[in-house]
């Protein structure tokens, strides 16, 4: 930084290196720590490479043909199972909120803030939480639901693959609608409010106002923060490694969670890479989508 | 709850009396009762919803063991103790694991502002070719797999003899607190006005004053509201760390999994209330800092 110190200030127009100085650190930093590293993954997916050895051998399409017809269909099946409704929730309980919350009233920032909590929580905190209440013998998901009569005899949530997956994606809906709320509320306030008013005089039901006036004006904020979480949740982690691990026998295991086992577990780079590449494949339509539709904003 | 859904602090609109086409069923904000009461209890289940959980963690951890395994469970907080606190401080690990929390995420906050604003000065007061493109690839950044960029980043550091240090966390940590920084900070910089730069150019201020004594001071709250991100989402960051750190250099939440996973058969409010301290830095940061979160929202999530 002292470089900039010793230079005159630059008066003239056109070219100068002053601006490409100011941002190499950060450039520099986040080839080192992102670019290379995303390059690296997807070169390794062409080599045997092992965790526990040094160095590595060429076996060109090898691990991606044996990633394809081992892995590919099961891992994504089981990551779209988790992550269209771990879209879908969040965006519909803070839809609600957000139009709940589109109204002056008494207390709303507090309430506003309060909703946010749960997305402010580290994930390990939030995983560790439910699985507190979604344990089998002692949870107060249980106790409440036989208290209330609803089942005669504990349910063993994470002991079967559709409740496992049912408990991380209700994890992770109480994690993220927040963000969906605050998002929409945000977007909801910044139209103009006589066009909602201008509805109701001329006899618009609450519907027909929702459907004809608030939606349109939403739809551009609601598609990209449904597309982002997507991207998101394609990739997500922390709450299913820590709820179930993957289990019981896979059927949470999602790309992110094969990737890990295979490369930290198993000692297995180059399928991990090679799992990786086809997973980074299937991501990337929803990420031109996205980069598409914010270049445009 | 109702309470807060309370109609009348909109009763003085004016529309409500220019317009005698208005239906008398309605309340004076003009909503239908069917609409309020719709708002009234999605409110409440919501709200029951996002704290019903916070509840049970927070009672939990302040409950003598015993009690929390009866069943059915006591919904409300009986035998209150703060034991479960002491046995966590007592324990040489977690008191660790919190250190070195602590010590990882203001590093990274500090160097992810200190490295993001000079970029995110360039990005926002300069014009010149390539300008554009680099910021989309910083968005890009944002959007691809941690787990994929960790096998690359394990072999690194591994490689360098640097697993299981506060370095290589804090490197770590950058790939996803610096992109956030700098389009954070790009904001805050494009709503500082061009001509006091300008002025200050034709007082003869060179580049390192404009930076330092002009435009960073004014950009104070931005820096700060920049700087807490980062330390949020350093201190909640948990695969990089998982896989990064050793016992020496382990973070709350990787720790918290390592102690706690597979054999919290009766530890569960020693659990919780470890969770909660793992918690309450954040959320006091999140308290006091709000509306910088709620603002940053726009600005930092959405945008990468």
């Amino acid at each position: 930084m002292t470089l900039t110190a010793t230079r005159p200030p630059t008066r003239a127009k056109g070219v100068t290196f002053f601006p490409y100085l100011l941002m190499l650190p950060a450039i520099t930093l986040l080839a080192a720590v992102v670019i290379y590293p995303l390059l690296g993954a997807l070169g390794d997916a062409f080599f045997e490479r092992s965790l526990l050895r040094e160095g590595r051998t060429f076996v060109g399409l090898d691990n991606i043909l044996h990633a394809i017809s081992a892995d590919l269909w099961p891992l994504a099946v089981t990551t779209l199972t988790f992550a269209v409704p771990a879209t879908v929730a969040p965006f519909l309980v803070g839809l609600v909120a957000a139009l709940a919350l589109n109204q002056k009233m008494r207390g709303r920032a507090a309430v506003r803030s309060v909703f946010l909590l749960p997305w402010v929580l580290p994930g390990v905190v939030v995983s560790f939480l439910w699985l507190w209440i979604f344990d089998a013998n002692y949870g107060v998901l249980n106790g409440t639901l036989r208290t209330a009569g609803l089942i005669d005899t504990n349910i063993g949530w994470l002991d079967s693959g559709p409740g496992a997956m049912l408990a991380v994606i209700v994890a992770r809906t109480w994690g993220t609608f927040p963000w969906m709320m605050v998002m929409l509320l945000a977007a909801l306030q910044s139209f103009p409010g006589e066009l909602g008013e201008a509805g109701r005089v001329d006899g618009a039901n609450a519907w027909q106002r929702f459907r004809h006036i608030t939606w349109p004006g939403l739809r551009p904020v609601a598609s990209i923060v449904v597309l982002l979480e997507f991207i998101w949740n394609f990739q997500h982690f922390d709450t299913i490694y820590v709820l179930t691990g993957g289990g019981p026998a896979n059927a949470t295991t999602t790309f992110s969670l094969a990737v890990y086992e295979t490369a930290f577990d198993g000692f297995d780079l180059g399928m991990a890479a090679a799992i990786g590449a086809l997973w980074l494949l299937m991501l990337l339509p929803a990420v031109a989508i996205y980069l598409k539709s914010e270049h445009k904003s | 709850m109702s309470v807060l859904a309370n109609p009348r602090t909109e009763n003085a609109r004016p529309t409500a009396n220019s317009k005698p086409v208005i239906r008398k069923r309605r309340s004076p904000t003009g909503e239908s009762p069917v609409i309020r009461w719709g708002r009234r209890i999605s409110l409440t289940l919501i709200g029951l919803f996002a704290l019903l959980p916070i509840y049970w963690l927070i009672v939990t951890s302040l409950r003598k063991t015993e009690t929390v395994f009866e069943f059915p469970p006591q919904l409300l907080p009986v035998n209150v103790t703060f034991e479960h606190f002491g046995t966590i401080f007592g324990n040489g690990d977690l008191l660790r694991f919190l250190l070195n929390s602590i010590l990882v995420s203001v590093i990274t906050a500090i160097s992810s502002v200190l490295i993001g604003m000079y970029c995110a000065y360039s990005f926002s007061k300069f014009r010149y070719r390539g300008r554009r493109s680099l910021m989309f690839l910083i968005l890009c950044s944002q959007l691809f797999p941690h787990v994929l960029l960790l096998i690359t980043i394990y072999g690194l550091f591994s490689a360098l003899g640097m697993l299981n240090s506060y370095p290589a966390l804090v490197l770590a940590f950058t790939t996803f607190t610096l992109p956030l920084c700098i389009w954070m900070l790009k904001g805050t910089f494009d709503n500082i006005p061009d001509e006091l730069i300008e002025a200050a150019k034709i007082d003869g201020a060179n580049q390192f004053v404009i930076i330092h004594k002009i435009l960073f001071p004014l950009a104070a709250p931005g820096l700060i509201a920049a700087g807490l991100f980062a330390f949020v989402r350093g201190w909640n960051d948990f695969v990089f760390a998982l896989t990064l750190s050793g016992d020496a250099t382990r973070t709350l939440p990787p720790g918290l999994v390592t102690t706690y996973l597979n054999e919290f058969s009766n530890r569960w409010p020693e659990l919780m209330a470890a969770s909660l301290v793992a918690a309450l830095p954040v959320l006091a940061i999140f308290m006091a800092l709000q509306k910088y979160f709620v603002a940053g929202l726009g600005a930092g999530a959405v945008k990468g």
